[in-house]
């Protein structure tokens, strides 16, 4: 059983993970997709709902 | 060299025995085990089970079938943007209005996925965001991630699962919530196994820990499939006194039928729930209707108009509430790539070797 210490530690360090999971999954996935795309999209077109 | 000869001589090629070649390696002092676990492995081949599919999607066809999962009141709106096919990229905007059970909304939604690799994200208007994460090692052992984050503390969670995918079984592990720190959390192991070529057993255990005390509980199903496959009987019993009971057969190319039974037995409730509900695949529509005995009548129709333009019209009425719900909904699918680029891309996948 880890101390009260360590407990504490990976509380913290999970909710930092969540967080940057959080605000970052969204972009990670659209520069994925932005980056690895065949033909490579245009930037207006990827950020326009009307193009 | 001598131990060689010996294993040689013990796997004398016979007529009805399948051989095990013997190479020299480090593992020969265990081999005997190794060449029981291919006996037995061959021996199962042998048999040449069908793979059952998996304990999460025993009700797949049923609920494809039915309308639960599908119906929506109010009006609604997808708007998708194919950014590239391969690999797949492509953007979501969705917009419900005047529903009566969800308020108003708009979401987000990325999808980008290759052979092995599936990403999604869904994000709404209030900053809660879905993510998915599946990534296939190998063709059989899928890692799958799921996490909804909000804002507000308790409606956080995640979702580790692992899916092994045998040629006759499935195996699943799921993990809820868990906690590096305490080990507190809900998980789930699941298996399927075909004994015949038409039925497949299977249990599902689910065991959660937390720091009050643990707690285990096991459910256990059957799984009827017709040697043809035009028709699947599930049953399933949960703890409580759970009995869910499904029946689905494909009656023709273009009609489904299926029926759901829940029967609640427990000491605080005693209840029964029949569901019925056909699927009608038409070349450019798709028509559901569905009738249960809490008196609820549904109905939705998808109708594609053209291939990237679909429109949605959903109905139910409750006969014992004297309630009714409505929906419409338009489902618009539009690509980035100019004609000249798809037709490109058609003939670059027609001949991969330029």
């Amino acid at each position: 059983m880890p101390s009260e210490d360590t407990k504490e530690r990976i509380n913290k360090a999970v909710e930092v993970g969540r967080t940057i999971l959080h605000y970052g999954w969204i972009p990670l996935i659209i520069y994925i997709g932005f980056t690895r795309s065949n033909p490579k999209p245009e930037l207006f077109k990827l950020i326009s709902p009307l193009a | 060299m001598a131990s060689h000869s010996v294993f040689d001589k013990d796997t004398l090629p016979s007529p009805n025995v399948h051989s095990t070649p013997i190479v020299p390696s480090y593992f020969n002092p265990v081999s005997p085990f190794f060449n029981a676990y291919d006996r037995f492995t061959r021996w199962r081949q042998d048999l040449g089970l069908p793979y059952p599919g998996s304990v999460e999607n025993t009700q797949k066809e049923v609920k494809a079938t039915h309308l639960t999962n599908y119906i929506f009141d109010g009006a609604r709106a997808d708007l998708t943007k194919n950014l590239s096919f391969d690999p797949l990229f492509q953007l979501t905007h969705s917009f419900v209005l005047g529903s009566s059970v969800q308020p108003a909304s708009y979401s987000l939604g990325v999808t980008f996925a290759r052979e092995n690799l599936f990403l999604q994200g869904t994000m709404d208007h209030e900053g809660s965001v879905n993510a998915r994460f599946n990534h296939g090692w190998t063709a059989n052992n899928i890692f799958k991630a799921q996490a909804q984050l909000s804002q507000q503390a308790g409606h956080n969670m995640i979702q580790l699962e692992h899916d092994f995918i045998g040629t006759d079984y499935h195996l699943n592990f799921k993990a809820v919530n868990p906690s590096p720190a305490d080990g507190s959390g809900v998980y789930i192991g699941s298996y399927l196994q075909s004994i015949t070529k038409n039925l497949a057993l299977g249990v599902e255990s689910l065991y959660q820990r937390a720091a009050q005390g643990s707690d285990l509980a096991n459910s256990y199903l059957a799984k009827v499939t017709s040697t043809d496959k035009t028709w699947i009987a599930t049953a399933q019993v949960q703890p409580q006194g759970v009995l869910q009971a499904t029946y689905w057969q494909k009656l023709s190319e273009k009609v489904e039928v299926a029926a759901d039974l829940q029967v609640i037995n427990a000491p605080t409730r005693r209840d029964a729930i029949a569901t019925l509900g056909a699927r009608y695949d038409f070349r450019a529509a798709q028509f559901r209707a569905q009738v249960d005995s809490t008196g609820k009548v549904s109905a939705l129709l998808e109708q594609r108009f053209v291939p990237a333009f679909a429109f949605l019209v959903s109905g139910e009425i409750d006969h014992f509430k004297n309630q009714a719900k409505v929906g419409v909904g338009i489902m618009i699918e539009s690509s980035s790539l100019s004609p000249e680029e798809m037709a490109a891309l058609a003939a670059q996948q027609q001949s991969p070797q330029l």
